[in-house]
């Protein structure tokens, strides 16, 4: 708990086949290089973005908007690297 | 989007309730949107004001019979009022025959209508499991669920602290994974959670370094369960020398889950400690304490008990010398 910072962004799935199995273990490997907590969420659902499995489950499809919440040490340079590896579609 | 469309409780309870269509199609204006159930009852009498028309209305044998005895004009009028609030929709149990104008009504309202050949007794306590079941509090948890001895434990902690890699062994030594890291907990009546995984991971986990595993592949049907109830939080954590860890079992923790509370045991980790056997020793000291034994409390009862006898001894001893 560093104080409870919190930083949020919203970014739209790019790419055409959505967040198949492999964008989502680049995510995730990604994601794991911070010491924040990450989360993703849309559709009411919210999964830890350092899991391979909860990001796979959320089965994001091209066009869906992608809430990427940072909780901890490092959350803002951790959510936007996120957002940007998104956002470049996973150079698909 | 809240609330469940007809055609999806359609669907749901069809088969259970043995619901039939009775009105032209299952487009409803209004989604079901809470686990309560109606009866129009006083509502047909022509006082509409307390009317909860966002509900499933049930028109038994009372309604239907006051129908029937109704002037067939006064019938029509007061059945459109009643289909012209937006009724989620309507049904009719006992097999009963809809009167006059009610199936026209209903499909020109689009509100759908069902029969049954159900009592309504037992239809009302059908439909209330189907729409509780859907409306039932739900949250999702970062960890895994593993049947162990019968007793629901979950394994929570940060990522990659090894909770797949503890479910795994658990599974390796015979109890049952019911979901890896994400499981879904909804609450039963007031107090059961009941845990579950999800549909496109099944029973699939990723063990770090080697990949994505299928459980029921690996290990067959012994090794999977659908759902089990949520019994037991075991927190894993980094051993740290400044925490103080329980080290009686005398005082219990406990955390709440959609406001249930269950007991939580946090453990320790680091290299060289099996946390598999200590899971398993917490299911099996919660089935013990389920028994009405407390092994620490017991404990400590006989430690008094021979500490009172010491003194008791030596107060005997006193002063007799050989």
């Amino acid at each position: 708990m560093d104080g409870g910072r919190v930083h949020e962004a919203k970014v739209t799935v790019c790419n055409v086949p959505g967040i198949h199995a492999r964008p989502a273990a680049i995510l995730v490997q990604r994601a794991s290089l911070f010491k924040a907590d990450l989360f993703l969420a849309t559709r009411g659902l919210t999964v830890n973005a350092k899991s391979i499995m909860g990001v796979m489950m959320l089965a994001a499809e091209t066009g869906t908007e992608l809430t990427i919440r940072g909780e901890g040490p490092d959350e803002r340079e951790a959510v936007e690297a996120l957002c940007s590896l998104v956002a470049s579609g996973f150079g698909e | 989007m809240i609330g469940m469309t007809v055609a999806a409780f359609y669907e749901r309870a069809r088969e259970r309730c043995r619901l039939r269509l009775l009105s032209h199609s299952l487009h409803s204006r209004s989604r079901l949107v809470c686990a309560e159930i109606n009866r129009p009852q006083l509502a047909l009498t022509g006082y509409m004001e307390d009317f909860l028309w966002d509900r499933l209305q049930i028109l038994g044998r009372t309604e239907v019979n006051y129908l029937e005895k109704l002037e067939p004009r006064e019938r029509g009028k007061i059945l459109s009022q009643i289909l012209g609030f937006a009724i989620p929709c309507v049904v009719l149990p006992r097999g009963l025959q809809a009167p006059e104008p009610l199936v026209l009504l209903a499909s020109q309202n689009e509100v759908p209508l069902f029969g049954t050949e159900m009592e309504t007794i037992e239809f009302v306590s059908e439909v209330s499991a189907v729409l509780e079941e859907a409306f039932a509090p739900a949250t999702t948890v970062h960890g895994s669920l593993v049947d162990v001895y019968g007793v629901g434990l979950l394994l929570t902690g940060r990522s990659a602290i090894g909770k797949s890699e503890t479910a795994l062994d658990l599974v390796e030594r015979g109890h049952r994974l019911v979901a890896d890291d994400i499981v879904t907990i909804r609450r039963r009546r007031s107090a059961i959670l009941i845990g579950s995984g999800n549909e496109l991971l099944r029973h699939c986990m990723e063990i770090r370094g080697l990949g994505i595993i299928d459980v029921q592949s690996i290990f067959g049907i012994r090794a999977i369960r659908g759902f089990k109830r949520v019994e037991v939080e075991v927190k894993l954590q980094e051993w740290n020398a400044d925490e103080r860890y329980e080290r009686l079992g005398l005082q219990e923790r406990e955390t709440a889950i959609l406001g249930v509370t269950i007991p939580l045991v946090e453990i320790p980790i680091f290299p060289g400690k099996n946390i598999t056997v200590i899971a398993e020793a917490v299911a099996l000291n919660y089935l013990v304490k389920a028994y009405g034994y407390h092994p620490a409390a017991r404990f400590s009862d006989n430690l008094l008990e021979v500490i009172r006898r010491k003194r008791a001894l030596s107060r005997l001893a006193e002063g007799d010398s050989e």
